[in-house]
């Protein structure tokens, strides 16, 4: 009797021990969970809005379906409690929100359209965030620690440079709005493979820099206060800007170039800490980039449309900068609280619910809302950075800042090129525009993140160098 | 609808956007300001006061150079009850925190140990904090310049009283509450 009891009392310490362990990650799940039901109702509230807006009734189909959507992000949750259960919290929320304004946004275009059924870009959209949302969990189910990815760091800078090129490939390629970035079978089935290639890049640099980086960052001349890498060192810098070359070249993609240079760029800095690297890749990208604008007629188109957007002639002209212009007077239209969903005129801009989706949303939300979306973008990069610096392991922390600084770079273009900070190129706004191909890679980089902040907070570790 | 109805509803919609905003922000407002210090001194004094009370008046020295006189009475012991995290108090990663859950954690300059310290005076597998019968204990795992508690070589497993100084080669630390 004493011995059961001893044995009962044994077997209830260990199953209170876990209980004690547990306490803490549930904590950020159900937190999780409040933020989700309030994304939510964002998304249906937008969703509604635009119909009371746009038709003055309430259509319930296409609530439906973003109802089977947010299903599936609580699916997404669910999983997360089981296999995940120590990643960041706020990541999902935010995602979703992005992915449901945006939904609701491509759905108020299509009411303008006339658009219905299976020629609704909305509808569309969300058997994208279905399949995006079914991706990111598969990656959060398959890859159980990051660091198996640092084993294929050279296997995926192949797939990456072979999915660059997949465009260029004669019966595969497409293109479209000038650029040649479209993989697709006819019409039916498209896909930008260069959007997956951002995440095999990011994966690519940050096992290649966590190998490299010694002989990058010690030796090397020091000029001018900064110590300048030696001229075999240079290498990879020059491989990564000749492949952003011929990207702008061959694909017509500014955008994309800037994109994949950008991120190389950030994280040379960020795994040697050397100033130089980025002075020498920022005047390497700038010498391009205006030998491009001098003898290639659309970067130079583009950069007038920038400079001239106002001049009649520019604003008249094939490819000229009357959609610029557009969203600009759209964005004006939209003052400080909008016009209110579905009650402005974004479709009067070409292409609202893909490139120009930040000005058909600042038209309707106003810069109130506009700087909510931003501000959204904010904490979810600020989220990724935070994870990054977090991380026990150079290939994870590295990861974390490549993949969070990849979405902010690309917002920055896509922002700055829509209210004419920059010159406009064509990219698409991470989770909100119209996109199959955006919308798949942006949730895979939120289950790596996940994934990333729950190895961080699973194995405690500190490591202290003498 | 009419537009006044509508014009709420936005309103409406744009106040839900910011408090969701917000309701992130005030979730992380720990990481964007940092821990409350606050409540961090208390503790600390009473940790050092529960530990060793004749040597709370030379705490601070205590931690760093000093090693006070081990405390013999078991009152002041760390237990998975009253400590939560190890704090590094010298050495490189000085100020550093390390959670206290119910494993053990290994110290060493191998890869695979808990709190991982490449000098040159601690051994591969140096030393291990354990919980038994609910109390942390230290064991030296035979390391070649051995594991200090309050200035005296640890021979034998040995409870951890608070606040007390345990040091792995540079490296210094103590458990808290």
């Amino acid at each position: 009797m004493t011995d059961r009891s001893a044995a009962r009392a044994a077997e209830r310490a260990p199953a209170t021990g876990s209980v004690r362990r547990i306490r803490m990650p549930q904590k950020l799940r159900n937190l999780e969970l409040g933020l989700l039901i309030v994304a939510c109702v964002i998304n249906a509230g937008a969703i509604v809005l635009v119909q009371l807006g746009a038709l003055g009734r309430i259509d319930t189909q296409l609530v439906l379906l973003g109802a089977g959507l947010s299903a599936l992000v609580f699916g997404l949750h669910i999983a997360m409690r089981f296999v995940a259960r120590d990643a960041d919290p706020f990541l999902l929320p935010v995602a979703t929100v992005l992915n449901g304004l945006g939904i609701a946004m491509i759905y108020r275009i299509d009411i303008a359209y006339g658009d219905a059924g299976w020629d609704s870009a909305a509808v569309r959209q969300i058997v994208w965030s279905v399949i995006a949302i079914v991706a990111a969990l598969a990656t959060i189910l398959l890859i159980r620690n990051h660091r198996t990815l640092f084993r294929y760091t050279y296997l995926s800078g192949l797939i990456a440079i072979v999915l660059l090129l997949l465009p260029l490939v004669p019966g595969l390629g497409q293109t479209r709005g000038g650029a040649r970035v479209w993989v697709g079978i006819g019409d039916l089935v498209t896909f930008q493979p260069g959007e997956i290639a951002k995440i095999a890049l990011a994966v690519f640099f940050a096992g290649y820099l966590v190998r490299n980086r010694d002989s990058l960052s010690m030796v090397g001349r020091t000029f001018l206060g900064m110590r300048f890498p030696r001229g075999r060192d240079l290498g990879p810098l020059l491989v990564v800007w000749a492949l952003s070359m011929a990207v702008i070249v061959f694909q017509r993609d500014l955008g994309t170039a800037l994109l994949y240079f950008g991120l190389f760029l950030v994280m040379l800095y960020v795994a040697t800490s050397r100033l130089s690297w980025v002075v020498l890749g920022l005047s390497l990208f700038l010498a391009g980039a205006i030998i491009a604008s001098q003898t290639l007629d659309y970067v130079n188109g583009r950069f007038q449309n920038w400079l001239n957007a106002f001049d009649p002639a520019v604003y008249d002209a094939q490819g000229g900068s009357f959609q610029l212009v557009q969203g600009l007077f759209g964005l004006a239209n939209g003052g400080l609280i909008g016009t209110g969903l579905g009650q402005g005129r974004p479709d009067l801009t070409p292409v609202p619910q893909s490139d120009y989706i930040i000005a058909s949303l600042g038209e309707e939300l106003g810069l109130a809302g506009l700087f909510a979306i931003l501000a959204l973008y904010v904490l979810f990069v600020a989220r990724g950075f935070r994870i990054g610096f977090a991380g026990q392991d150079d290939f994870g922390k590295l990861l974390g800042v490549g993949l969070s600084f990849v979405v902010a770079l690309q917002v920055f273009i896509v922002v700055g090129g829509v209210t004419r900070v920059i010159p406009l190129t064509g990219l698409t706004t991470p989770f909100l525009a119209a996109g199959g191909s955006s919308l798949v890679a942006n949730w895979i980089i939120v289950a790596l993140l996940l994934r990333l902040s729950d190895t961080v907070r699973n194995h405690p570790r500190l490591v202290i160098d003498g | 609808m009419s537009e006044l109805t509508l014009l709420v509803l936005q309103l409406g919609f744009l106040l839900l956007l910011w408090v969701f905003v917000f309701a992130i922000v005030y979730a992380l407002r720990s990481d964007l300001f940092g821990q409350r210090v606050r409540k961090l001194q208390p503790d600390a004094a009473a940790a050092s006061a529960g530990a060793a009370p004749s040597a709370s008046a030379t705490a601070p020295t205590a931690a760093v150079s000093k090693p006070a006189p081990a405390p013999t009475g078991g009152g002041g012991d760390a237990t998975s009850e009253n400590a939560s995290r190890l704090v590094i108090t010298s050495g490189a990663k000085s100020g550093a925190e390390f959670p206290l859950g119910r494993d053990e954690i290994t110290i060493g300059r191998s890869s695979d140990s808990a709190i991982i310290i490449r000098d040159d005076y601690t051994s591969t597998h140096h030393a291990r904090l354990m919980l038994w019968n609910g109390r942390w204990m230290i064991q030296d795992l035979d390391s070649t310049n051995g594991t200090f508690l309050n200035g005296s070589r640890v021979t034998v497993p040995t409870p951890i009283p608070l606040g007390a100084t345990v040091k792995v080669g540079a490296t210094t630390f103590e458990l808290r509450r």
